[in-house]
């Protein structure tokens, strides 16, 4: 699985813009970009666990409408975390 | 450095670095924060746009070294959540390696800083933050770390709470320059907390102050304070603007004492003290909450000398008739040189100055971004 890292968050990878893992649900792997690149799960989710307004996770290039942490994820997806058009 | 040729701003210049001894205004906007400078104040350099597109809520120079900058934004745009940024005057700030959180399970989450407040100055890496949804947080590495003051944040009262017109936001912090563990904080539309225990317990303070908007006039909180401040006095007297008037509290705590007689309405959300003259405070009043601009288009700041017995307008140099802006809760500072200088950002991006004492004022800048909020420091 590929995660693909907006140029935001990318001063907490280090400037990598993807991130390989291992993981079946994306709670998962928010906890395993976390390991890796501390602060990050914060910009996506908040202290609740809720997905942070204005914030999309697409799994290839569908985007995650049911509750983020339990959607499930499969060998070979790509995760696209991007920010929402947010404008009018 | 290049210059500017604004047809109406007096900045003569862009530069970035800061000489020891200036006058620093630092002035958060809608759009990145900006440090104005000055070593005489009578022409200004201006350094930024920092964070640039990031609305910056609050931004401070610290006064305990007089060179470390910290600001409130969101982290690099404004979906990633709030940041703590800390920089040296100048530079561009960084975010710092935590933001404030709530703890695990309380269902709560932070959205943004209003307000971040230097610690004491025998601590000089303290930091605290005020929150929105209202929480107040300490930090005591400059920004890395946050320490959730859950005595206050989790308030056996805060399920009841209800948000003002801005949020329900935790805005003013003071600390006690005689005592750090003696707090003051302002929560809108909760009222003033207190601590005398470093934050492990508080008593609400708001006796004696309005909140027209409840079926009780005079509860035990639930008031809209809007701006605290400690009056120069040092005994621990305060001043405060409330959405309902403006008030003093003596030096023994109890009763606020309305002391809006004599200004043009009982709105307002700024409220400045003198730093060295006992008494002294200036507000910014506007014509009322369904009409958040100055009265008949005309910008004024009102003064006061004996904390409110009586208050002067002051307009020369301000805008107006037809003037129809506003300042909001941290739009104004005051500077701590003799006689003091006096700054006033509007909702409108102008920022005003004035160099004898809220007498009379220029115009610094114009065209910036909505400002949200100014604050002053020394340059070292």
């Amino acid at each position: 699985m590929l995660v693909r890292i907006p140029p935001a968050l990318r001063s907490y990878t280090d400037g990598q813009d993807e991130v390989v893992l291992e993981t079946t649900d994306v709670a998962a792997m928010l906890r395993a970009l976390e390991a890796s690149f501390p602060g990050i799960r914060d910009r996506v989710v908040d202290e609740a666990g809720r997905r942070r307004p204005y914030v999309n996770v697409f799994v290839n290039e569908e985007l995650i409408r049911a509750s983020l942490p339990e959607s499930k994820l499969n060998p070979g997806d790509v995760v696209h975390i991007l920010p929402s058009v947010a404008g009018g | 450095m290049s210059s500017t040729s604004s047809p109406a701003s007096p900045v003569v210049d862009m530069a970035r670095s800061i000489k020891k001894g200036s006058v620093v205004v630092a002035v958060g906007t809608k759009k990145g924060g900006f440090l104005f400078h000055s070593p005489d104040r009578k022409k200004w350099s201006v350094a930024g746009p920092f964070m640039e597109g990031g609305a910056v809520y609050h931004m401070i120079l610290d006064p305990r070294d007089g060179r470390t900058v910290y600001a409130s934004a969101p982290m690099g745009s404004e979906p990633w959540g709030p940041a703590i940024y800390r920089g040296r005057a100048g530079e561009e700030p960084k975010a710092t390696q935590a933001f404030p959180k709530f703890k695990e399970g309380s269902d709560l989450s932070v959205s943004r800083i209003w307000h971040i407040e230097p610690g004491p100055s025998e601590a000089p890496d303290t930091i605290y933050a005020g929150a929105e949804p209202a929480a107040l947080f300490r930090s005591d590495d400059r920004g890395d770390t946050w320490h959730d003051l859950g005595s206050l944040n989790y308030h056996p009262t805060r399920k009841e709470w209800q948000p003002g017109g801005g949020g329900l936001c935790l805005h003013s912090v003071l600390v006690d320059p005689r005592n750090a563990r003696h707090l003051i904080v302002g929560i809108s539309a909760v009222g003033a907390f207190e601590t005398r225990d470093g934050g492990r317990s508080w008593t609400m303070e708001n006796r004696g102050v309005r909140a027209e908007f409840l079926p009780n006039k005079y509860p035990e909180w639930g008031q809209c304070v809007h701006k605290l401040a400690w009056d120069a006095s040092g005994d621990g007297s305060l001043f405060q603007q409330n959405h309902c008037g403006t008030y003093h509290r003596g030096p023994d705590g109890g009763e606020w004492t309305e002391v809006t007689k004599g200004l043009p309405s009982d709105f307002g959300f700024p409220i400045a003290v003198h730093p060295r003259q006992k008494h002294t405070a200036f507000v910014a009043p506007l014509v009322g909450a369904g009409n958040r601009v100055f009265p008949k288009g005309q910008m004024a700041v009102w003064k006061t000398t004996n904390r409110g017995k009586a208050w002067r307008r002051s307009t020369k140099g301000l805008p107006g008739p037809g003037a129809y802006l506003g300042v909001l809760r941290e739009g104004m500072a005051v500077d701590e040189a003799d006689p003091i200088g006096v700054y006033a950002g509007t909702n409108t991006g102008q920022l005003f100055a004035s160099r004898d004492e809220g007498e009379s004022w220029k115009m610094i800048s114009d065209f910036l971004p909505p400002i949200f909020s100014v604050t002053t420091g020394i340059a070292q």
